[in-house]
């Protein structure tokens, strides 16, 4: 692990235990701040996850996650709309999202493979394209539970839908173990686990090798007979897969699904994350996700009440964008020096 | 003034954590031609690359040692630093514009300016005085003994009069004091190496002195008053004119004897294998317009031409990474070429040219790289775990690749290093290892010994051989060496102009290859 984690880990590391000894002398509760930290963690650890497929194969970061949000989102209201419930309507939502997961991944891919060599920013203006196409779909689609309507009028749905008699933090409160106080969601880390061997099951096998190989030379794939862009197809959709199944845990967790503008503010984030984790360039690895995902998550909800408590309640929120954003660029600086060496 | 234009003490200089020069000591006398003779990697091109301050150096960290110039020491940190002290360089590739005349590369940023137009607007805003340019270019090139019109275009140039010209521009700077040269003639015919070598000759009579760098140890013998000889970074030995010898330097330049591969004299059926027929390919650079070639089932076959000639096009042609048009026969059967992988299926096989970008992939172990194509093409070392579901075999992975590490004797920690690594001739092995593992019938193989020092050059070809012996496999060199070519192949396919000039035997005549070199076989014949 120690030839994994580099300097910036070390540092970002730091800077949370940091924040845990501060959050100590402030006489908060350490144990609750703990499992706070786990469930936040898995919260939004699937979306990271599903940075790894596309990196892998060389199709860049993935800064379009809106396109694999928004199939979730589908997913989640039609399960909404068909009234599942409690754990089962968890995996319906998941498995409904599915399908419009697979298709809107495979014009996302079709887009890359066009723009191969500047996928990054492609990705972050396909995202940004799209919301507002979804925005007006949204509006108009078709579905007739009250509960996910506008109030007034009964047209278009609401912009925050609870999930509360729907499957709202099932997974959550699956199998809660406590421990000294601090309690640990089981089933929640159980499923994030669960996603998480999939992936690392998936670059075991050939196929995954091969995806590896085609991130990390293309030509010389070409040259053993691979068909490039199918690949980097598959790898764009399983993405997109995931960022699907992410949401419906993010949401769940969360207590609403989030419509419209919102599925713009989980990319940045997710990105940042797994460059924390000590992902430069064309290598992602699980272990990557997971540590970043929880440094990242964790210095973010250490100090939000560290600031609140030492009397400068934006800081919170300026030191977390400090972060997301500028660890972004400090990767594509990384990125660019690799090249030239 | 001394007696030594130049004194180089202690220079060291380190990529990363490699050190590729060992306090290298090494002092040039005025007015002589200097030889400067090492294998691949031995530090020749980085000391070159230090005198003229090229940037990879200062971009690397720079050099440590001193550099004396007329018992001057000086720092030389850029380009611009190097020339203002009198050094000029002659590049193996040429550093030409190819838009602009003979007389505007040959004067390029020493134009002749109006001189009442400078008064009013300065030097640089000035209009250049384009018959005083072409006047002073002619007059270098006329000291040269090579007549050209200064007003071509340097792009329809042919390419030993692009390298006139470009030591014209080196000649043609007023403070030229020392003139660096690496691998001048590689480009160059027989007759033009000669004609470059008298001109070197008369310059250094002139009092210009010359480090002359080079992997033809005739041309050393002939031209050089002094030669070192570089290894691994170390200066191994020092000869003088009187004391120079081919095998000593040989010996020097490699640390042993080698043992050269040959291919001996065999009879190869007729029939053919592989059929081109009016094939042509659009690759930048190496154009092939139409080639008309059958290649018989199991012979070696060498492929050359001049650089841009077209030599290389072939195989990528075939294996569908440059467009092509006109058909391919393979076996008797017309040969789908827009889908690879199943060119590769019939049993196709390709290593490039450009190994690292092409050949390799640079960040798995060798062990990965030698089974790739095997594993995922040909669904070699894999075992059935049930129905269609198959798992690398990895035991007969490790089997096969432990034998070809021994077998091509790579020189490697274990089969788990990353190929990054390895020199370049072992990345080299690594790659045929690959290629044997797929068993193509037929296997292009583009420069194979570029870049790879003469020891594991030998081992090379020799693989090739055993490849085409043991397993009949029809193997296709395409390389711009054509010594070597001469000793593996079965016959020898020269290219001129993108076009079959000529398939001559191996024991063919240097003349009636320079002459299929210059497409001039006509002449030839008549």
């Amino acid at each position: 692990m120690t030839n994994r984690s580099k300097l910036p880990q070390i540092i970002i590391a730091s800077f949370m235990l940091l924040l845990f000894v501060m959050a100590g002398f402030l006489k908060m509760d350490i144990p609750e701040l703990i499992g706070d930290s786990f469930t936040k963690f898995v919260m939004n650890g699937v979306l990271v996850l599903a940075m790894i497929p596309m990196i892998n194969a060389g199709a860049g970061m993935n800064f379009g996650l809106p396109v694999g949000i928004v199939a979730g989102l589908l997913g989640m209201c039609m399960a909404i709309q068909f009234r599942m419930t409690g754990i089962f309507g968890f995996l319906g939502a998941v498995l409904l999202s599915v399908p419009p997961a697979v298709i809107l991944g495979f014009f996302y891919a079709k887009i890359l493979n066009m723009v191969k060599g500047k996928e990054d920013i492609a990705a972050i203006f396909i995202g940004y394209s799209f919301i507002p196409i979804m925005n007006f779909v949204w509006t108009v689609i078709p579905f007739t539970n009250r509960e996910m309507l506008y109030p007034v009028g009964g047209e278009g749905l609401r912009p925050k839908i609870s999930l509360e008699h729907y499957f709202g933090q099932v997974l959550d409160k699956l199998c809660t173990v406590k421990i000294g106080g601090i309690s640990i969601p089981l089933g929640l880390i159980g499923f994030y686990a669960l996603i998480a061997l999939l992936i690392y099951g998936f670059f075991k096998t050939k196929y995954g090798t091969v995806m590896l190989a085609v991130g990390e030379n293309e030509r010389f794939c070409q040259l053993s007979g691979i068909k490039i862009n199918r690949v980097r197809t598959t790898a764009i959709i399983l993405s997109t897969v995931i960022g699907a199944v992410g949401i419906c845990v993010y949401a769940q967790s969360y207590g609403f699904v989030e419509l419209y503008n919102a599925p713009l503010s989980h990319s940045f984030p997710a990105v940042s994350a797994i460059l924390i984790g000590g992902c430069i360039g064309r290598r992602a690895g699980i272990f990557h996700a997971v540590l970043g995902t929880y440094l990242y998550q964790t210095i973010y909800l250490l100090s939000a009440p560290i600031a609140n408590a030492i009397l400068i309640p934006q800081m919170s929120e300026i030191v977390r964008m400090i972060i997301t954003n500028g660890i972004i660029l400090y990767a594509f600086l990384k990125q660019e020096r690799r090249k030239r060496s | 003034m001394k007696k030594n234009i130049l004194e180089i003490k202690n220079l060291t200089k380190y990529f990363g954590q490699n050190k590729v020069l060992h306090e290298v000591n090494l002092s040039i006398e005025r007015g002589k031609i200097h030889g400067l003779v090492g294998a691949n990697g031995s530090g020749k091109s980085t000391i070159m690359n230090i005198l003229f301050g090229n940037s990879v150096i200062s971009e690397t960290g720079g050099y440590e040692g001193e550099i004396l110039l007329d018992g001057e020491p000086i720092r030389i940190r850029s380009t611009r630093d190097a020339m203002k002290y009198g050094f000029g360089m002659i590049h193996q590739e040429f550093i030409l514009i190819p838009d602009m005349t003979v007389a505007e590369n040959i004067k390029l940023t020493r134009e002749n300016t109006k001189k009442g137009a400078s008064r009013i607007l300065g030097h640089e805003l000035s209009y250049i005085d384009k018959a005083q340019d072409q006047e002073d270019a002619s007059s270098v090139l006329n000291e040269l003994g090579f007549s050209i019109d200064c007003s071509y275009l340097v792009k329809n140039l042919s390419t030993n009069a692009k390298q006139f010209v470009e030591i014209a521009r080196e000649l043609d700077k007023k403070n030229l004091k020392f003139l660096l040269l690496d691998e001048p003639t590689a480009v160059l015919n027989d007759e033009d190496s000669r004609r470059l070598m008298d001109v070197l000759k008369k310059l250094a009579s002139k009092g210009t002195s010359i480090l002359f760098c080079s992997h033809r140890l005739h041309e050393i013998c002939e031209l050089c008053d002094t030669v070192t000889v570089i290894r691994d970074g170390n200066i191994i030995s020092e000869y003088q004119k009187e004391n120079m010898s081919i095998p000593a330097l040989a010996t020097d330049m490699i640390g042993y004897d080698i043992h050269e591969a040959v291919q001996k004299p065999r009879m190869i059926k007729e029939e053919s294998i592989l059929s081109f027929r009016d094939f042509s390919v659009q690759m930048p650079g190496e154009q092939l317009h139409g080639i008309h070639l059958d290649v018989k089932k199991g012979e070696i076959l060498g492929l050359t031409s001049l650089s841009g000639h077209g030599k290389l096009a072939p195989g990528y042609g075939v294996l569908g990474i440059y467009p092509s048009s006109g058909s391919i026969l393979f076996e008797g059967e017309n040969l789908d070429l827009s889908d690879t992988g199943k060119t590769i299926e019939k049993g196709i096989f390709l290593l490039p040219d450009d190994r690292k970008n092409m050949g390799l992939l640079l960040d798995h172990s060798i062990r990965e790289n030698i089974v790739f194509s095997g594993f995922y093409g040909k669904h070699r070392f894999s075992k059935k775990l049930f129905g269609p579901f198959s798992v690398r075999d990895k035991k007969s992975m490790s089997r096969y690749v432990e034998e070809q590490i021994r077998e091509l004797g790579i020189k490697c920690e274990n089969m788990n290093q990353k190929t990054r690594e390895l020199s370049g001739g072992n990345q080299q092995k690594v790659c045929i290892a690959r290629a044997a593992a797929v068993r193509p019938k037929v296997l292009f193989i583009s420069e194979p010994t570029r870049g790879v020092d003469i020891g594991a050059k030998e081992k090379i070809l020799d693989a090739l051989i055993r490849m085409s012996r043991e397993q009949g496999t029809t193997i296709i060199v395409a390389s711009s060496e054509l010594e070597e070519l001469k000793r593996i192949s079965d016959r020898i396919a020269v290219l001129c102009e993108g076009k079959v000039s000529r398939i001559l035997p191996p024991d063919a005549s240097e003349e009636e290859f320079a002459y299929a070199y210059t497409g001039e076989e006509e002449r030839y014949d008549q």
